[in-house]
């Protein structure tokens, strides 16, 4: 195949692809999909390898999504699956590390062979059990555990399962709104493979994936074999809700002979008995993003691409959860996985990566009554500190790195939910100093506008340990979380009176290169 | 007696000008835009089209229309006058924090463009309205008039007011606009609750940024222009493009120049609803392809989809999430960054890409022979044999062909494969990009575009439209003429027209019926002010109503267009019945029990559509005889009949392969289609 045609054709899949998620994305109820874009999709061949995925989502989703096909098509007889069938799980392990993030696959027949998957992860509203959080003290607390499952059988809705998730889940509609965008998005995918095959005369898309996979595996050892060969250790620091401080230590070793890079994490922190335990997909998922976007942004992202990096996981390790350790906010750890990483491939090609940043993006819940005493759970909301500084670029202030959501806009909480922001905007001076200094963090101020009690689930990090400047570098400042002007450590859900008010200024980025 | 028409459309490269008399006949000129002043080739075009039409300005006593491109400069170029945005105090930054989203996940080097309006000039009012448009504290004149002052000082002449929850009572804009107009009465003020009363305040205060940056430069311009008109003789006032597709007057389009961005474009894909009339079909897509970019745009029944929102100035590779978002009604343009300079390369997998750097017209493809290096489009064009070089712009600009072989053979290398082949290579990967394009545009809005007939126009249009249809699966193909100027003639096509849209934010079923008939009223004021200072009698106006819905729960919203006036038909299960329709055809489900919740209201006040029409006399007979060039289809040589436009005759159809030269263009028909001349001057090609 010449690089004239396969551009054709690969171009042709990941408008598949894209396609497909946008659909999800339109037609997704939760927020956190659609306004923060909480999503992914990726197309796989027959033997279940990520050929092309989405240009929206998240490192943790896309990259867990890679993974996930082969998890759930181990488990499932596929000489037995028939069209129409759609497959389902939640288990961390087997997808996005959570209970939240439910995974859907589609079987793509062409007559009867199946000639490849369309699968999709996003973020559901709620799952039953705790609730958005760190506090849960087993996995089992969480929520709903699907296993994998068939949701659809030959077309038929699977009825028992669907009735086990009305009855476990809080907002059983925005789920099952979502889930019924996640198997359209893939009933789209089908359609539009198979077109392609019609125009170009496929009987599969065999061929093709082998061109791409082999490929993008060549560019990425191509891309590792220009490196120096050697190790490079690293370390990032940061706290969590409830005041621990984790340590994440990797050993980076670039392999150029073979173009490989192998990320060891021994040393790094134990399992947490707190609900931010990473399981082993995740971590892959924001290793691999570190490495992908330093080597070269536009590599593509597939089963080649990320073949050529390893890792190693300890057996008692924080980024190795392990049944029954709860993980419902294992983005409070996993958002911080590239940071160590970046700091060993810094002694490595040291003007493409970034500094120390904020890292996992604030997340909040809110639940109350209003004025007329009507109950109301907000959806999940989020804020993010700076970024960290590039070689030769400022780092950005108020963006989400590494994770890749977005804000809601304070007008659309306002008019959903009794909120006033009183104030959100950017708090000079929190971006470490330096050659290029790093992005600032902002000051959001809050409080609610009922007569009654509230609760407040706040998950923020970095109160107490500094994203660190690079080469010399100042550090960026710390969070600072305060009710009422008095700072405090929120460790679960807090029980709030009618006229606090929440202040939260999120951590600057370092700075990179003294001044 | 014949009435004449006149348009102008100034675009970055071509000020284009459109001569229309009543009894059908067309004069046209085409002339560089003089960046210095606007105005010296507006009239320099105009005064070419009314002296070879024999007539004085008295005589144009149709309309005079004009599209210019004058807004979108300002924005790229950022040499505008010191410009001051007024906040929420506690909300100074939203420009800079726009929505923390990276738009490019994995490169770490992106960049965003400077706020237009940047914290120095900045400045925070003690004031708050909540989200049900309650004004919890009240701006005070006196911090207003401190501002006002302030801003005098620092030499500010345009200000932007953008503040929380506006959208839903601008009481405290208004405040500012009217304090402001007592102590700073020569400054220009914009507030969001008139620019762009929606939800969401990045992207209203984007939008409000824009407006106000570019109104001191815009107004002065409109206004100098009237006047110029008049000194002249024309008796008409002139009537300004819009970017959502409708004309107005020169005053309001002056006031809201935010409106004006693309609104060359915008006339392109009205003139795709004009031969969607012509040709008797509802339903079709417009392909525009110049130098850097190509357009396309769904017609659906006759009219052109909208959008309520769209991003200008894209500042970093040119994708998406890098430039800055505005949320105005438009018409809803694909825009892609592959055009006839689009440079050809091949990454570091060995794939072969076009675009997005463009080598633009300087120094152009290598064939122009201004200095450009890597090869582009155009370069595989004249490889191929599509293009001749010796009869570019009919001989005018004679082309390199060696060069470009040369240059096309360098990239070949590199693919393996003969210059010749390449070159189909390029010609290939470009006509599918734009495929790609144009089938995610019509999915996402749940169009089904196969079979869809296309409009192919643009300098680079016609030479790839028959390839991207055969990838679209589109079976015609209509290329009409004066494509060289068509954006021009399109203004003339289109009527006296304004887009509005309010925010109410409630459950369908719940909603506040008398907000509602205020919000309606407001708006149906609006646009009766805004086409009466178009020059129409209120009997003359008609009001299209249309509403933004969506799933409680859901963040973005389904327009949908209504058959009654909200006013008077207050039934919500009418309005729920066609969200459901329209969900249905979008996505394929509807959610039984779910509450609907209103986010917009649209109003579309317009005059009647013009009758106005270039008639063409084409000749009948028998086709001459042509020339024949040797054209590499899929790499393998060809000899290929060659035409001259004006030498076609209706009743003969040509079978593909065959081309058709003409001055601006040349029309490249691809085998298994076949060509015919149309009555009305068009060429159409259909699927043998």
């Amino acid at each position: 195949m010449d690089g004239a045609q396969l551009q054709i054709l690969w171009s042709n899949l990941i408008g598949i692809v894209s396609e497909q998620a946008r659909a999800l994305q339109r037609i997704a109820f939760s927020p956190i999909v659609r306004e923060a874009g909480d999503l992914a999709n990726g197309l796989f061949d027959a033997r279940a390898r990520m050929v092309a995925q989405a240009v929206t989502g998240t490192p943790g989703h896309i990259n867990s999504l890679a993974a996930a096909a082969a998890n759930l098509l181990d488990k499932t007889d596929v000489s037995a699956l028939r069209p129409g069938d759609v497959l389902i799980t939640n288990d961390p392990w087997m997808s996005a590390g959570h209970f939240f993030d439910i995974t859907v696959l589609s079987p793509i027949f062409r007559g009867d062979r199946i000639i490849g998957y369309a699968g999709s992860t996003i973020h559901h509203t709620d799952i039953g059990g705790y609730g958005i959080g760190a506090g849960a003290r087993d996995i089992h607390e969480e929520g709903l555990w699907i296993p994998v499952l068939k949701l659809y059988e030959a077309g038929v809705p699977n009825a028992t399962l669907f009735d086990i998730i009305t009855r476990n889940v809080r907002t059983p509609d925005a789920l099952l709104g979502d889930l019924g965008a996640q198997v359209s998005s893939g009933m789209i995918a089908a359609k539009r493979l198979n077109a392609l095959c019609d125009r170009y005369g496929f009987d599969d898309i065999e061929t093709l994936s082998d061109e791409i996979i082999s490929r993008s595996e060549a560019a990425t050892r191509a891309c590792i074999g220009a490196l120096p060969a050697g190790t490079a250790h690293g370390v990032s620091r940061f706290d969590v809700p409830g005041g621990e401080t984790i340590e994440l230590r990797c050993a980076v070793t670039v392999e150029p002979e073979k173009g490989e890079i192998v990320i060891d994490f021994t040393g790094s922190s134990a399992r947490s008995p707190m609900g931010i335990n990473v399981v082993p997909a995740y971590t892959h998922a924001y290793a691999t993003f570190a490495v992908r976007s330093t080597l070269d942004p536009d590599l593509p992202n597939n089963a080649g691409s990320l073949a050529p990096i390893r890792l190693v996981l300890p057996d008692n390790c924080i980024l190795n959860a392990k049944y029954p350790s709860p993980v419902a906010a294992r983005h409070v750890v996993g958002m911080y996985v590239p940071f160590p990483i970046l700091k060993g491939l810094a002694q490595i090609v040291p003007d493409r990566v970034v500094a120390e940043g904020s890292g996992a993006v604030w997340t909040m819940q809110i639940h109350g009554r209003d004025a007329q005493g009507q109950a109301f759970t907000s959806s999940m909301f989020n804020y993010s500190g700076g970024m960290g500084a590039r070689a030769t670029k400022p780092g950005l202030p108020a963006i989400c790195y590494p994770t890749g959501v977005s804000a809601v806009p304070v007008e659309v909480l306002e008019a959903a939910y009794p909120i006033e922001f009183r104030c959100k905007q950017l708090e000079p001076g929190t971006g470490g100093r330096g050659a290029q200094p790093g992005g600032d963090g902002q000051r959001i101020v809050f409080r609610m506008r009922t007569g009654t009690p509230w609760l407040l689930n706040a998950v923020p990090s970095r109160l107490e340990v500094a994203p660190e400047g690079l080469a010399g570098g100042g550090d960026g400042a710390v969070g600072r979380f305060e009710v009422n002007g008095m700072p405090i450590r929120p460790a679960g859900k807090l029980e709030m009176q009618p006229d606090d008010e929440v202040t939260m200024i999120t951590p600057g980025g370092g700075g990179f290169g003294a001044l | 007696m014949t009435r004449y028409a006149l348009a102008v459309d100034i675009g970055g490269t071509f000020t284009d000008s459109v001569l229309l008399g009543s009894d059908g006949s067309a004069l046209v000129q085409k002339t560089l835009t003089t960046h210095g002043d606007l105005r010296e080739g507006f009239f320099r075009g105009v005064d070419d089209v009314l002296a070879r039409a024999g007539i004085t300005p008295t005589d144009v006593n149709d309309v005079v229309v004009h599209a210019t491109t004058v807004v979108t400069n300002a924005l790229i170029e950022r040499k505008g006058p010191a410009v001051g945005l007024i906040l929420t105090e506690g909300f100074a930054d939203i420009l800079r924090i726009r929505d923390e989203h990276r738009y490019d996940m994995y490169d770490p080097q992106i960049e965003f463009a400077e706020p237009l309006i940047p914290p120095e000039r900045t400045f925070v009012l003690n004031e708050r309205t909540w989200a049900d448009g309650t004004v919890a504290r009240p701006a005070e004149a006196e911090e207003i008039a401190r501002i006002a002052r302030t801003c005098l000082e620092q030499g500010i002449v345009s200000i932007g007011v953008c503040l929380l929850n506006a959208y839903r009572n601008g009481a405290n804009e208004r405040l500012v606009a009217e304090v402001f107009a007592r102590e700073a009465p020569e400054i220009f003020v914009s507030i969001s609750s008139e620019i762009a009363p929606q939800m969401r305040e990045y992207l209203r205060t984007s939008t409000v940024a824009i407006n106000a940056y570019t109104r001191p430069i815009t107004q002065p311009y409109l206004t100098a222009l009237s006047e110029e008109l008049a000194r002249r003789g024309f008796t008409q006032k002139p009537l300004i493009m819009l970017s959502s597709g409708g004309v107005i007057g020169a005053d309001r389009a002056g006031r809201m120049p935010v409106r004006m961005i693309e609104s060359g474009p915008a006339a392109g894909a009205l003139v795709a609803c004009h031969f969607s009339r012509e040709f008797g079909l509802p339903d079709l897509i417009s392909f525009d392809m110049g130098g850097t970019t190509a357009k396309a745009c769904m017609i659906q029944n006759g009219q052109p989809l909208v959008t309520g929102s769209f991003e200008v100035d894209r500042r970093y590779r040119f994708k998406p999430g890098s430039g800055m978002p505005v949320t105005v009604p438009s018409i809803d343009l694909i825009e892609i960054g592959a055009g006839g300079g689009s440079i050809a390369w091949v990454d570091a997998l060995g794939l072969l890409k076009t675009g997005p750097e463009s080598a633009g017209s300087i120094p152009g493809p290598v064939c122009y022979g201004r200095g450009g290096t890597q090869p582009c489009v155009t370069d595989a064009d004249v490889v191929i044999g599509i293009l001749d070089p010796a009869r570019f712009l009919g001989g005018d600009m004679p082309l390199d062909a060696d060069a470009a072989r040369a240059a096309i053979a360098r990239l070949g290398d590199k693919l393996g494969l003969a210059p010749e082949a390449t070159a189909w290579a390029v010609f290939e990967v470009v006509c599918e990009q734009m495929a790609a394009a144009a089938r995610a545009h019509a999915t996402d809005r749940g169009i089904d575009y196969r079979g869809l007939p296309m409009l192919a126009f643009g300098g680079a249009g016609p030479v790839h439209a028959c390839r991207v249809a055969d990838l679209i699966d589109s079976r015609m193909v209509i290329f009409p003429p004066l494509a060289s100027v068509l954006s021009a003639f399109g203004t003339l096509v289109t009527p006296v027209q304004i887009d509005l849209v309010r925010s109410q934010v409630g459950l369908l079923d719940g909603i506040d019926r008398h907000e509602t008939a205020r919000i309606i009223g407001a708006m149906v004021t609006d646009g009766i002010e805004a086409l009466s200072e178009a020059g129409l009698g209120e009997d003359d106006i008609g009001f299209g109503f249309g509403a933004d819905l969506r799933y409680l729960g859901q963040q973005s919203e389904l327009r949908i267009t209504l058959p009654f006036d909200p006013r008077v038909t207050r039934d919500a299960s009418a309005m729920r019945d066609i969200f459901e329709a329209e969900y249905v055809a979008q996505y394929g489900l509807k959610l039984a029990d779910m509450p609907i919740e209103l986010v917009n209201w649209h109003v579309t006040a317009r005059g009647a559509p013009p009758e106005r029409a270039a008639a063409a006399s084409p000749a009948s007979g028998t086709l001459p005889v042509p020339r024949n060039r040797t054209v590499w289809i899929g790499g393998k040589p060809e000899t290929v009949p060659i035409y001259d436009r004006n030498a076609l005759v209706v009743d003969q159809s040509i079978p593909g392969p065959v081309i058709i030269e003409e001055r601006e263009t040349t029309t490249f028909i691809l085998p298994g289609w076949t060509l015919s001349l149309h009555q009305n001057g068009s060429l159409v090609a259909e699927r043998t």
